[in-house]
């Protein structure tokens, strides 16, 4: 059990980068509309993200330093208060869209109009990150977003062709109907949620919550290596439901509801529960992550006492941060902007700031000032570059894709 | 001067680095260094103090946000012309991945803001001193 407890930071990370709000409409649409044609793109995301996660951990393990720290000293004041402002604002749309998506899961549940769920939501967001301790956080929200293993029971209890469904996913083909610009630009968004920073954000700064020093260096792995393949396989799990039970009868994904659709169809009410159960931890998991990391990234660029390892009163202006993010948030949400849009956009947007928090990652990673002899091996190394320019690619290619689509329309 | 003795690229290895104080609590950000020519131009430029906070890093943004960011500096400073918050260099115990001090973080000027945030706003809320929630309390 305790082996278990030691990686719910990455557990909670990946179920908050994988499958939040965005993610599980993102996914099911994709399988309703692409079958399997785009899992390969989940699986390179899931690569991308073990290598960067893993690194961004040993550097904070090894030296103490978090993610924004490097990108500070890295990029300088000036190229690392652009990417501040970048990553602030995408990150507030992100945290604008949980919180909204936290409330549709209750409005789900509860048929209580999402908006009057809202104000509450925020409210226990703040009341989570002011009192609960962070390893207890951790290990509630990520557990509990485990419940989203119901969609491989949904895969499981549907009967469905395997062969064809393996075939779709390993020889990857356009459905007719579909373009390749379109194609391209779901790819960009898929990929851009495997990789959001603010997993590196959030990761290596509860590395630093958790006291990690180079002793932990196995935990790390361990986070990195069980967490986000498992947050990969549970939005894999949803595409594939989505593509044996949607896909057929040509139904499309907008709505939260049309998510829970394939669950519901084969599993009836209880799968549904526990499917809400799920989706409510994982948009709660991704509300905490995104409101602790607007306050991570702004204390670690100016310097100033961050973190739940101190007590509120030792870390004001990290405490006022976050409660200023949480609560202009839920104003923002209240404006009924559909909150499934907000993180399509932001996702697609944080695509193409992804060089510039990645670049100081695999710098510092190779430092021998930060990390002595714990510096990237040479494996490490030639993944890492491989994917930057990966990184460059599609950091350029996203804006113009997403015009010219219309944002996959 | 008797810090000298260690040759240093202090761009890449002193600028824009964490400022951790004898508590091992966070002091701010290395946002610009106070350099001294020694003699009359010979030897390299000697470190003499750590500038930090908005006075320091405004400058370093530079701008239009760099002269906004420096006159809100100068307006709620409680000196007409304050200048950047300077820590000078004696104060420093050791620096590499961060740069450590031998004072708390209450006697440095760079901690102001953090002061008056704490006092007027975060202590006034239900549980700001809550140590059960942090790793100490268990």
């Amino acid at each position: 059990m305790k082996r278990i407890l030691a990686i719910t930071l990455g557990i909670l990370t990946a179920i908050g980068g994988f499958v939040d709000i965005g993610d599980l409409v993102a996914n099911a649409e994709t399988g309703a509309r692409f079958r399997m044609s785009l899992a390969w793109v989940v699986v390179v995301g899931i690569i991308g993200i073990i290598v960067y996660a893993e690194m961004s951990g040993r550097v904070a393990a090894v030296s103490g330093r978090p993610v924004f720290d490097l990108v500070r000293e890295r990029l300088g004041a000036r190229v690392g208060l652009t990417n501040l402002i970048a990553s602030l604002f995408i990150n507030f749309l992100t945290l604008t869209a949980e919180i909204a998506g936290v409330a549709l899961a209750l409005e789900l549940a509860s048929s209580v109009n999402y908006l009057l769920w809202i104000p509450v939501v925020a409210f226990l967001v703040w009341i989570v990150i002011w009192r609960v301790k962070f390893e207890t956080m951790e290990r509630i929200f990520g557990l509990m977003g485990l419940m989203l293993i119901v969609f491989g029971v949904v895969v499981w209890r549907a009967h469905p062709d395997w062969g064809s469904l393996i075939h779709g996913a390993t020889h990857p083909s356009l459905p007719r109907g579909e373009g390749l610009p379109t194609y391209c630009y779901f790819a960009i968004a898929l990929f851009g949620a495997a990789m959001t920073p603010y997993e590196v954000f959030f990761f290596s700064s509860g590395a630093v919550e958790e006291r990690w020093s180079p002793k932990d260096l196995n935990v790390n792995r361990a986070n990195v290596f069980i967490g986000f393949p498992l947050g990969g396989a549970i939005s894999l799990m949803l595409m594939a439901g989505a593509s044996i039970v949607l896909a057929p009868r040509g139904i499309s994904v907008g709505t939260l509801s049309q998510v829970a659709l394939p669950t519901t169809v084969v599993l009836g009410k209880i799968g549904l529960a526990v499917l809400l159960v799920g989706v409510f931890a994982a948009t709660f998991g991704a509300a905490l992550e995104t409101g602790l990391s607007a306050g991570y990234i702004v204390s670690q660029y100016f310097g100033w006492q961050w973190g739940k390892f101190v007590p509120p009163k030792k870390a004001p202006r990290f405490h006022l941060v976050v409660m200023v993010s949480i609560a202009l948030g839920a104003l923002l949400g209240l404006t009924t902007l559909d909150p499934i849009k907000v993180t399509e956009y932001s996702i697609v947007l944080s695509a193409a700031a992804l060089p510039l928090t990645y670049f100081p990652i695999l710098v510092v990673a190779n430092d021998p000032d930060y990390m002595g002899d714990k510096v990237n091996s040479k494996v490490m190394n030639f993944i890492g570059s491989v994917y930057f320019v990966i990184l460059v690619v599609i950091s350029v290619a996203t804006i113009p894709l997403m015009i010219f689509t219309k944002a996959g329309a | 001067m008797e810090y000298a003795g260690r040759m240093i690229d202090a761009g890449l290895q002193l600028l824009d680095r964490q400022i951790i104080d004898v508590n091992g609590e966070m002091a701010g950000n290395v946002d610009d260094l106070e350099l001294t020519f020694p003699g009359e131009g010979t030897g390299p430029p000697i470190v003499t103090a750590i500038l930090a906070g908005p006075g320091a890093l405004s400058r370093r943004i530079g701008g239009r946000l760099g002269s906004w960011l420096e006159s809100v500096h100068e307006r709620l400073h409680p000196h007409p012309d304050p200048g950047p918050a300077r820590i000078p260099f004696g104060v420093v115990k050791k620096f590499n991945a961060a740069v450590e001090l031998t004072l708390p973080r209450a006697e440095l000027e760079v901690d102001r803001l953090e002061k008056w945030v704490r006092d007027t706003i975060i202590s006034k809320i239900p549980g700001a001193e809550n140590e059960a929630a942090t790793e100490e309390g268990g």
